[in-house]
């Protein structure tokens, strides 16, 4: 995939469009930073918007770095940003384009090329440097929009499927195994399988689904032209709407009810990220699961690439550039790994023995990097937030019945190219 | 007489279906907190709370800052009512009782202000939230609720003086009362049942309100509940018990505030019927 592949496009929707006039209105009232050129830093407390704070498995570990960072000094203080996960991206892109915002964000990757393309973010070709950091090739390339670096990566957690190993001892290797475990996994009130399938979970069916895209060989894009209605990605969402057809999931039940079910043995198995390892020990610590590669035809998935950036418009350039900079120290690094549990950090860092010790299916995830790409659409990054809502919107329609899911990806096809011309 | 008793008999029935309607999503809030996590997914849903379970409430209060987004809801609450039923009092009266020019529009314009949703004035008041300093305040909140409730109070106590007939008005300047005397001591006791009513709607207009107050409040400790309330669900895990029971001490202030409004309504319309 080459590097930097963003292109400039027009900003789609209604919603950018808002936030690109929200931006010259911001530009108009100015905006400094803390520290004069290659001076101290002062003084200051800043904000860190995270969807991860409110988690109740990684939120306090999140909160733990954040101390240990304040306790490192006592120049710059940060304070979590109260913004709830489910208007996250909604709530900062407004409160950025409106001029204000937290001074750190942690996005997913489609506000991330959104709030880029859109000037929100600041630049910091400048200020990083990978090679003398040893930031990991794979996900770091997604950090440029437009040939600029706006992000470093914060966390990385590539899907992998999780399952109980009380209901399922041995893990499904193909798809065809893997429908006839969830068929035989499903009796009474237990389900062989559990995926987002509701128009409320937007964002999440789109990560849903793009496992069911990639691991039949299917592709949003080609990097240049949509292929929303790529036959593979047809063949992917039959697969996925066979799943749905044949009862195995728990209709209706929104993530946060099956991540619960399967937290107590009433779930077999989800495709989920890296992540989630700690939410359902948190959960559960008494669980029985294990974790394997998603057991579709193409050995190609998901990835959850948070970066963390910078506000165009904090105050506090300086003091923020200086938690980034303690971040990606080497022994923080290790933390910042130990505390997201199963995802990846921004370099390299060896999983301790304790770790392994305590999860022995680690390498599971880590040998997955490299297939993983992250859940936009390549080549149309800042449009994937209106591209995901047209593709969810038919696909969840032809779950319904009330069209093929060809003739749904061909709509959302044509639709879509009406957004990106 | 017996077709008496089937009736009445028939009416309890009719009105404890309609009762359980209503409170049963309460009582189902309050069960779904006091019910363990094996509970919760067991084949046989519970139907009675696990008392057991009652550390949940004293965690949720003794751990987050739930009493401080109730404090802050009930702020903002009070405050819409109070400034959107002082606001809409003259509105209403000027629009019933004034001829002016562009009354008509003035009127559909009202209208139209509700057919806007919130998520589309956000842009633009954040703009001018910004310049105006009002961010990050709950008196900033206060004002985007009462310009959103507003048009809608206005109306509701517009019809309710329309009904009130002018004789009255005339009997009171012939006394010698004063425009504003005529407002408030002749159309507003009249009125109080649809004051009650309208405050009831701005007040849970506000006490609900989502979109203002996650854009224009980034202070932790000025969140209301509705907020703080949605920053339970986490990307990877929620806390449905915990949720359960913020939310069931959530609906209790605003339920309480319907039952002191709605005894204005009754007794406005009592006393309408005896002095009538």
């Amino acid at each position: 995939m080459a590097t930097h592949t963003f292109r400039r496009s027009r900003l789609g929707g209604i919603a950018l469009l808002a936030v690109a006039g929200l931006t010259l209105s911001a530009c108009s009232t100015g905006g400094s930073s803390d520290s004069a050129e290659g001076g101290e830093i002062e003084p200051a407390t800043i904000t860190f918007a995270a969807s991860t704070f409110g988690d109740p498995g990684l939120g306090p570990r999140l909160q733990e770095l954040v101390d240990e960072y304040n306790a490192s000094q006592d120049i710059v203080t940060i304070e979590p940003a109260a913004v709830p996960f489910p208007t996250f991206g909604q709530t900062v892109l407004t409160q950025m384009g409106g001029g204000e915002g937290p001074d750190l964000v942690r996005f997913d990757m489609p506000e991330f090329t959104s709030a880029a393309d859109a000037g929100l973010l600041e630049p910091l070709d400048d200020k990083i440097d990978a090679d003398e950091l040893g930031l990991q090739e794979g996900p770091d390339q997604y950090m440029f929009v437009n040939d600029e670096r706006y992000g470093v990566i914060f966390d990385t957690s590539n899907y992998v499927m999780y399952y109980n190993t009380d209901l399922i001892p041995e893990p499904p290797t193909t798809f065809d195994e893997f429908m006839d475990v969830a068929k035989a996994t499903t009796q009474g009130d237990v389900y062989g399988l559990a995926f987002r399938q509701t128009q409320a979970e937007e964002n999440g069916v789109w990560q849903d689904i793009f496992n069911y895209v990639y691991g039949f060989g299917g592709e949003w894009s080609d990097g240049e032209e949509l292929t929303l209605n790529n036959p593979k990605n047809v063949e992917g969402l039959e697969a996925y709407q066979s799943l749905y057809d044949a009862n195995v999931i728990p209709k209706g039940a929104d993530a946060a009810t099956f991540r619960k079910m399967f937290a107590q043995n009433k779930v077999g198995m989800e495709l989920n990220n890296g992540g989630y390892l700690v939410a359902t020990r948190g959960t559960n610590p008494d669980l029985n699961f294990s974790v394997a590669p998603i057991p579709f035809p193409v050995r190609a998935q998901g990835a959850i690439m948070a970066p963390i950036v910078i506000n165009a418009n904090s105050e506090h350039k300086d003091a923020a550039m200086d938690f980034i900079n303690w971040v990606l120290e080497a022994e923080n690094q290790t933390s910042l790994q130990e505390a997201l549990g199963a995802s990846s950090v921004a370099t390299k860092t060896t999983r301790s023995d304790e770790q392994l010790a305590e999860t022995p299916f680690l390498p599971v995830y880590d040998e997955l990097t490299n297939s993983s790409s992250p859940q936009i659409v390549v080549g149309f990054g800042p449009q994937t937030a209106d591209i995901r809502k047209i593709v969810v919107t038919q696909v969840i329609s032809a779950l319904q019945g009330q069209q093929t899911m060809e003739e749904a990806l061909d709509n959302a096809q044509d639709e879509a190219e009406q957004i990106v011309g | 007489m017996k077709r008496v008793r089937i009736g009445v008999v028939g009416r309890m029935i009719g009105v404890l279906i309609v009762l359980g309607i209503a409170v049963f999503p309460i009582y189902w809030m309050f069960t779904t907190a006091l019910t363990s996590d094996a509970d919760l997914f067991a084949p046989e849903p519970r139907w009675f709370p696990d008392f057991g379970q009652f550390y949940v409430f004293v965690d949720a209060l003794a751990e987050g800052p739930t009493l401080t987004w109730l404090a802050n809801s009930t702020i903002v609450a009070i405050g819409t009512t109070v400034f959107s039923i002082g606001l809409g009092i003259p509105l209403a009266y000027a629009l019933s009782r004034f001829s002016f020019k562009g009354k008509v529009a003035v009127g559909l314009l009202l209208l139209m202000t509700q057919m806007l949703p919130e998520a589309l004035m956000v842009v633009p008041l954040f703009s001018l939230y910004r310049r105006f300093e009002l961010l990050d305040s709950l008196a900033g909140l206060i004002l985007a609720n009462t310009a959103f409730v507003l048009p809608i109070v206005a109306l509701v106590l517009k019809g309710a003086i329309d009904g009130i007939p002018k004789e009255l008005e005339e009997a009171g300047r012939v006394d010698g009362a004063r425009p504003l005397a005529v407002l408030l001591r002749i159309n507003v006791p009249i009125i109080l049942p649809s004051i009650a009513a309208a405050a009831v709607i701005a007040f849970f207009h506000a006490w609900n309100e989502y979109v203002f107050a996650v854009t224009f409040i980034f202070n932790k400790s000025l969140q209301p509940a509705s907020v703080g309330l949605a920053g339970f669900i986490g990307e990877q895990g929620t806390a449905i018990q915990t949720i359960m029971a913020v939310a069931f001490m959530f609906t209790l202030p605003a339920v309480a505030f319907y039952l002191f409004a709605q005894k204005y309504v009754v007794s406005g319309m009592t006393a309408g019927a005896v002095k009538g």
